[in-house]
């Protein structure tokens, strides 16, 4: 595992992702891997804990993109809580909340989803 | 992939412009440069899609650039590295002072970072490289590829942005270091300074300041400068003068009072100005003298006051060397003082020898004389080292004379307290020395050195007692003002010298036996040894017998001389009560005797004063007028209105040894009273009536008594 992931959990067959540093093509690419992994084992519902990413940058971004192209054709679907305001402000320039929802806390996340 | 969800260049675009919004909007927020610096990193890094990245800063004192923050890069492979901002791609940077887009795979430094591509901004205080922003590896879901000019332009903006932060940082930290530099340099200079404002609220206190006016800064600051110095006019009247005249003033010596403090200050006061001229109020510094106080008081148990001033003016006197020069020596020492001390305990030598010694020494700085050594009971002082005049050697020798002079005085006061006179011999000598200040950087002494000085103290041991010796370079240079009388001796043979030295002796005029002065020196030794269990022979008792005797001895048209013996013996007529009272006339006048002999009284006139005190024997018996004067003013109060409280003082004293009732007082009263008769006219006609008066009064008295017993 990466160490920009710093941890996952399931919880309500939610995969829940906890990350840690810069999402970048890196990040990104570390994040997918596991998505991929867990839809082709039957999961569609993702949430990922950002508490630990500060930075993010467009490619980190796109990569969330395809994840969700990827998870719409399985109907399923991706959160994100524990956001800094500056990735907040970022995906929703990208334009990433149209198609994701932005959470406060893992509970309503869950609740959620 | 579905179009929709495409990244496009617009979102891209608008992305690159909220972050340089951002970045130019919290750049001013940053009060630490560090954390400015990471933040710009992290956003660019963000922005530009770089996968990390460096900011390197120049180091203060050479052309090498130093990490100052790092993003997403593993720092300790660069550890080591030397960044000189004059090789490879940042001497480009530094020349063009533009970005630069580069492959890094050839860079000396930023290879090692193992990175592809890099993009290279300089960060410019004005027009002074002064750091450089580095982003590696742009990232893109193809893999990593070189940074185009849209992110060179992107990276320019931000740079340009973080430069303007960056120095407006640094000119905060100027500003707040110059402010600590100059509150460090107000806060440990020993100058007590304040300022104040427009409005004449005190703005600034140091520590000295505060330390002065003894108040805590807390306490000072904000106040205005007339409440906190409500008890010091001058100050107050000082920054006003300032105020309305916008020019420097100052006053010295002046004596400020604080909260119970009192400091001598040198002060000052100067308008504060600002750039334009304009005066914002005023800067006050106050010079604590206290130091100086006690260096000069201590300075001058060594040196007169003016001696004091001028080393203080000019501390180049202060230094190590020496010059020949001209000067007068003069050499004095206690004769006998090693034998008479033998009969002192240690505390009497040294009290002794202080008294003689501040007596000698104040003389000595009154005639500018420098003390230059203190050696047991001998003193050497200098005249004309180390700042010379003309009345130098006329100095000394008024020294001293008036030396010996106030020896004789001084002697009087040890006589009358039964101690034994101190006399001195005094040599002086003038001619060539070499002064200067002899010793070492720790322990310097100011001192003379030479044959002359040698024969000074030579001089001094040929003198005898009360004597003053010159030798004849001293006597030519004094006898021109025909200020001193001479006697010329023999020429002496001294040591170190060949041919015998001509000497000559000063002529003084040794006081006659000075009656006031002694009245006032035996005054002064009752009243510290008349022992103070005695209610009636008290010093009062003794000043009225005094007054009395004068009274009546004018009353007989006595001459002013004989009064004085009067009054003399009138002083010494109950001393005998000091040490044996029940024979106090007979020991009196055994006092009397050895005083008045060591205080030159002529003998002939010792008997009449010694008569005159055993005459007051009870019962009195006076041979000659001057013994009924003293014996009438001894017991002039039997005839006066205060004749029972003089009686009840007796009483209080008789009862010390033996219980007396009232009716034994009143006998005895009547006794002595029928007893007792004045001898001269005056005391008859004044005192008798009331005396007799008195005596009836008391036989009542005892007849009342009597009386009352027998009817009980």
């Amino acid at each position: 595992m990466s160490s920009f992931i710093k941890s996952t959990k399931e919880a309500n067959q939610i995969v829940i992702i906890e990350t840690d540093g810069y999402l970048n093509n890196e990040g990104g690419e570390a994040i997918s891997a596991i998505c991929y992994e867990k839809i082709k084992g039957g999961q569609h519902k993702f949430l990922i804990n950002m508490a630990g990413t500060k930075v993010v940058n467009s490619i980190g971004v796109s990569i969330l993109i395809e994840i969700i192209e990827k998870l719409q054709e399985v109907d399923g679907k991706i959160g994100y809580y524990n956001l800094a305001p500056i990735v907040a402000k970022t995906f929703n320039i990208m334009g990433l909340t149209k198609y994701s929802t932005v959470f406060a806390t893992e509970e309503e996340a869950v609740g959620a989803l | 992939m579905n179009k929709q969800f495409n990244i496009n260049e617009l979102q891209l675009k608008y992305l690159e412009l909220e972050t340089l919004l951002d970045i130019t909007n919290e750049l001013n927020s940053f009060e630490n440069v560090s954390v400015l610096l990471q933040e710009i990193l992290i956003k660019s890094c963000a922005v530009l899609n770089a996968s990390s990245g460096l900011i390197l800063m120049q180091n203060n004192n050479s052309d090498l650039f130093q990490i100052e923050a790092e993003f997403n890069i593993d720092v300790e492979a660069l550890k080591g590295i030397i960044f000189n901002k004059k090789k490879g791609f940042f001497n480009e940077v530094n020349q063009n002072r533009k970005p630069l887009a580069v492959e890094i795979l050839n860079d000396p430094f930023l290879s090692r970072t193992n990175c592809t591509f890099g993009l290279i901004a300089p960060l410019l205080d004005k027009k002074d490289l002064v750091g450089v922003i580095v982003l590696f590896d742009k990232e893109s879901r193809a893999g990593i590829s070189s940074f185009d000019d849209s992110d060179t332009n992107m990276l320019s903006a931000i740079a340009s942005q973080a430069g303007v932060a960056y120095n407006n940082i640094k000119l905060m930290e100027n500003i707040k270091e110059a402010k600590t530099f100059n509150d460090n340099i107000m806060q440990s200079i020993v100058t007590g300074v304040f300022t104040t404002n427009l409005m004449g609220e005190i703005s600034h206190v140091n520590r000295a300041a505060a330390a002065i006016i003894n108040l805590e800064r807390e306490m000072v600051i904000g106040n205005h400068y007339d409440y906190v110095f409500e008890s010091n006019e001058i100050i107050n009247q000082l920054i006003s003068k300032c105020e309305e005249i916008l020019a420097t003033i100052s006053e010295t010596q002046i004596q400020i009072d604080c909260n119970g403090k009192s400091t001598s200050v040198n002060i000052s006061v100067s308008p504060l100005l600002n750039d334009l001229n304009e005066p914002i109020g005023s800067v006050v510094a106050m010079e604590d003298l206290s130091n100086l106080d006690k260096l000069k008081s201590t300075f001058k148990k060594y040196v007169s006051k003016q001696i004091v001033d001028q080393l203080l003016e000019n501390e180049e006197m202060l230094n190590l060397g020496g010059q020949e020069q001209e000067a007068t020596i003069l050499f004095s020492d206690i004769r006998g003082f090693t034998s008479m001390s033998e009969t002192m305990s240690p505390t009497e030598v040294v009290e002794t020898l202080n008294d003689y010694f501040n007596l000698m020494i104040e003389i000595i700085f009154k005639y500018n004389g420098t003390l230059d050594k203190i050696i047991g009971d001998a003193l050497m002082v200098i005249y004309g080292a180390p700042n010379s005049t003309d009345k130098d050697t006329e100095n000394a020798v008024l020294t001293a004379i008036e030396m010996q002079e106030k020896l004789i005085e001084f002697n009087q006061l040890r006589i009358i307290n039964s101690k034994p006179p101190i006399t001195i011999g005094i040599g002086i000598n003038r001619g060539k020395v070499i002064s200067g200040n002899i010793g070492s950087r720790q322990q310097m002494n100011f001192t003379v050195i030479g044959d002359s000085v040698n024969l000074a103290s030579r001089l001094c041991s040929v003198a005898a007692s009360d004597e003053i010796i010159v030798s004849d370079a001293v006597w030519k240079q004094v006898k021109i003002n025909k200020l001193f009388k001479g006697k010329k001796l023999s020429p002496v043979k001294v040591k170190g010298k060949l041919k015998p030295i001509e000497i000559k002796e000063i002529l003084y005029n040794r006081p006659a036996f000075h009656y006031e002065q002694a009245f006032e020196k035996i005054e002064s030794f009752l009243i510290t040894n008349l022992p103070p269990k005695y209610t009636y022979h008290t010093i009062h008792h003794i000043r009225d017998v005094v007054d009395q005797a004068e009274k009546i001895a004018k009353k007989e048209k006595m001459a002013k001389a004989e009064i004085e013996d009067l009054k003399l013996a009138a002083w010494l007529h109950d001393v005998g009560y000091i040490w044996e009272p029940t024979r106090h006339e007979a020991r009196g006048a055994e006092y009397a005797t050895t005083v008045l002999t060591a205080l030159n009284f002529p003998k002939a006139k010792i008997n009449k004063i010694t008569g005159m005190i055993l005459a007051t024997k009870i019962p009195q018996s006076p041979k000659n007028i001057y013994e009924e004067i003293l014996c009438d003013a001894d017991l002039d109060y039997l005839g006066r209105e205060d004749y029972i409280e003089n009686s009840n003082k007796l009483l209080q004293e008789i009862q010390l040894n033996k219980k007396i009732t009232e009716l034994e007082w009143l006998n005895i009263q009547d006794k002595f009273l029928r007893a007792h008769h004045y001898f001269t006219a005056r005391s008859i006609n004044n005192r008798e009536l009331k005396k007799q008066e008195r005596i009836r009064m008391i036989q009542e008295q005892i007849k009342t008594i009597k009386n009352g017993t027998s009817r009980t």
